[in-house]
């Protein structure tokens, strides 16, 4: 096959690739977006929970892709008493179920109808380096390899990222920033519509279980383990099993699906852009290091992304000293909480079950105007003062 | 490096769930994830066990 050149190539079509592409498209750029797989969102790997606050501002609309608006989100102790979140005081953190297929082909129809041009089956193998500057990538379209020269490359290829590695951006994970997952979608299930629910404790070591609902009776459950607490190979199944085994409302359930999954819970990256290359969503480590979750974050930096990618090509400089604009614009939105939430869940992992009881056990006793980390240290701090001295760091 | 241990990638579909965990925790960036096939680079790995820590499913095996 012929080679071919574009203005940016953005390597894999998952949210923060389509909306990359999209937004650089908007700004006047010619696009090219790859995928390796053959269906855009499909198989799905993800619990399907988000926020949505944020869907507007970077020109999302709703859509068929919706399936439960929840109230807000249960949080379970060791001893299964519960603290409940509604939607306002999570904030960000709670909002939809979605079908995230449907989500991700919307993004990519976005994209599309933006003027992006899209291929399916077609894996980067290789990056394109010129004089130390990454020129584009060697791809794979059904089978025939040939090269895209693109003065500026994205890296959007999620968790496993090849694409940062190859241009010498460090993207390594230490095994106490990764949780390994896995999931069910279960049927005839106790899952409640209104809410999003989390389980915390030993049951899920240095991550949690969630259940997201789907539908009335049937709900997404996971576990995500963090690999430095793994003992055996396939504790995240193990676990799972052994926590639906002990839930009477889920171990009458039948599974219908299974996903797994690695997702980083690490601090951010120090450096996400090079000569002529740009990393967005997971591949840049933008999940959030408390909840997991990397969709909002990976859809906000992609419309910077996009944006200041487009202005490089037509500023005719694609420098690491120009994409500096995209490094500031996502940090200034994002860094602060995820190295926050980094330094929040290094914490949460290290507390025994009695603590994580005494701190749900406080909390339900506060009518939370504003739930803040510093209200609810407050409130252990009032009601069990031997376990705040775990918190000190924080006060 | 002589004796090393052997390591298997059960990828044909048995146990894997081709989620790419273990491509993306891989310190020495030698696990391919190519849709429904895993390999890994046999001289470059050196059976530091993170992946089969990462599987959730348990489909690395180091003997």
């Amino acid at each position: 096959m012929e080679d071919r050149k574009t203005d940016v190539l953005v390597i894999g079509a998952g949210p923060a690739g389509s909306m990359t592409a999209k937004w650089a498209a908007k700004h006047g750029a010619n696009v090219l977006m790859i995928e390796k797989r053959q269906e855009i969102g499909s198989p799905v790997r993800c619990g399907e929970g988000m926020s949505k606050e944020w869907l507007h501002d970077v020109g999302i609309r709703p859509g068929r892709w919706i399936n439960v608006e929840v109230e807000g989100a249960r949080i379970f102790a060791p001893n299964e008493k519960v603290f409940e979140i509604n939607e306002k005081h999570a904030g960000n953190e709670v909002g939809y179920v979605v079908e995230r297929d449907g989500f991700d082909k919307q993004l990519a129809i976005d994209a599309a109808n933006a003027g992006v041009e899209v291929k399916l089956k077609t894996a980067a193998v290789a990056i394109l380096k010129e004089h130390g500057r990454v020129v584009g990538a060697k791809v794979k379209e059904f089978g025939q390899t040939y090269e895209v020269r693109a003065p500026i490359t994205v890296g959007a290829d999620g968790f496993e990222s090849q694409v940062g590695r190859w241009a010498g951006i460090p993207t390594n994970i230490a095994t106490r920033d990764m949780d390994t997952c896995l999931q069910y979608r279960m049927t005839n299930v106790d899952s409640d519509l209104r809410y999003c629910d989390f389980y915390l404790g030993k049951c899920a070591p240095g991550g949690y279980v969630w259940i997201f609902p789907k539908a009335e009776g049937l709900a997404n459950v996971g576990i995500g383990v963090q690999v430095s607490q793994v003992a055996n190979p396939a504790d995240a199944r193990t676990y799972l099993d052994r926590w639906i085994d002990k839930h009477p409302g889920y171990a009458k359930g039948k599974k219908i699906d299974m996903v797994g999954g690695g997702v980083s819970i690490s601090p951010p990256l120090k450096q996400t852009v090079g000569d002529g290359i740009m990393l967005v969503g997971d591949a840049a480590r933008m999940i959030d290091p408390l909840t997991g979750g990397g969709i909002a974050n990976g859809c906000i930096a992609g419309k910077i992304c996009g944006t200041v990618a487009a202005e490089a090509v037509a500023a005719g400089d694609v420098s690491k000293e120009f994409l500096q604009k995209y490094e500031k614009g996502w940090r200034a939105r994002i860094e602060e909480k995820l190295y926050r939430n980094w330094l929040a869940k290094e914490k949460l992992v290290t507390l025994s079950d009695e603590t994580f009881d005494k701190v749900i056990d406080a909390l339900q006793d506060v009518r939370l105007e504003k739930l803040s980390v510093h209200n609810i240290l407050k409130a252990v701090r009032d009601k069990h003062p031997d376990v705040t001295r775990e918190f000190e760091a924080f006060l | 490096m002589p004796n090393k241990k052997s390591l298997h990638i059960e990828s044909s579909g048995q146990l894997c769930v081709y989620c790419g965990a273990c491509v993306g925790i891989c310190p020495l960036n030698c696990i391919y994830l190519d849709e429904t096939r895993i390999t890994f680079d046999e001289r470059v790995c050196t059976r530091c066990e993170i992946c089969v820590k990462a599987c959730p499913v348990g489909a690395i095996e180091i003997g």
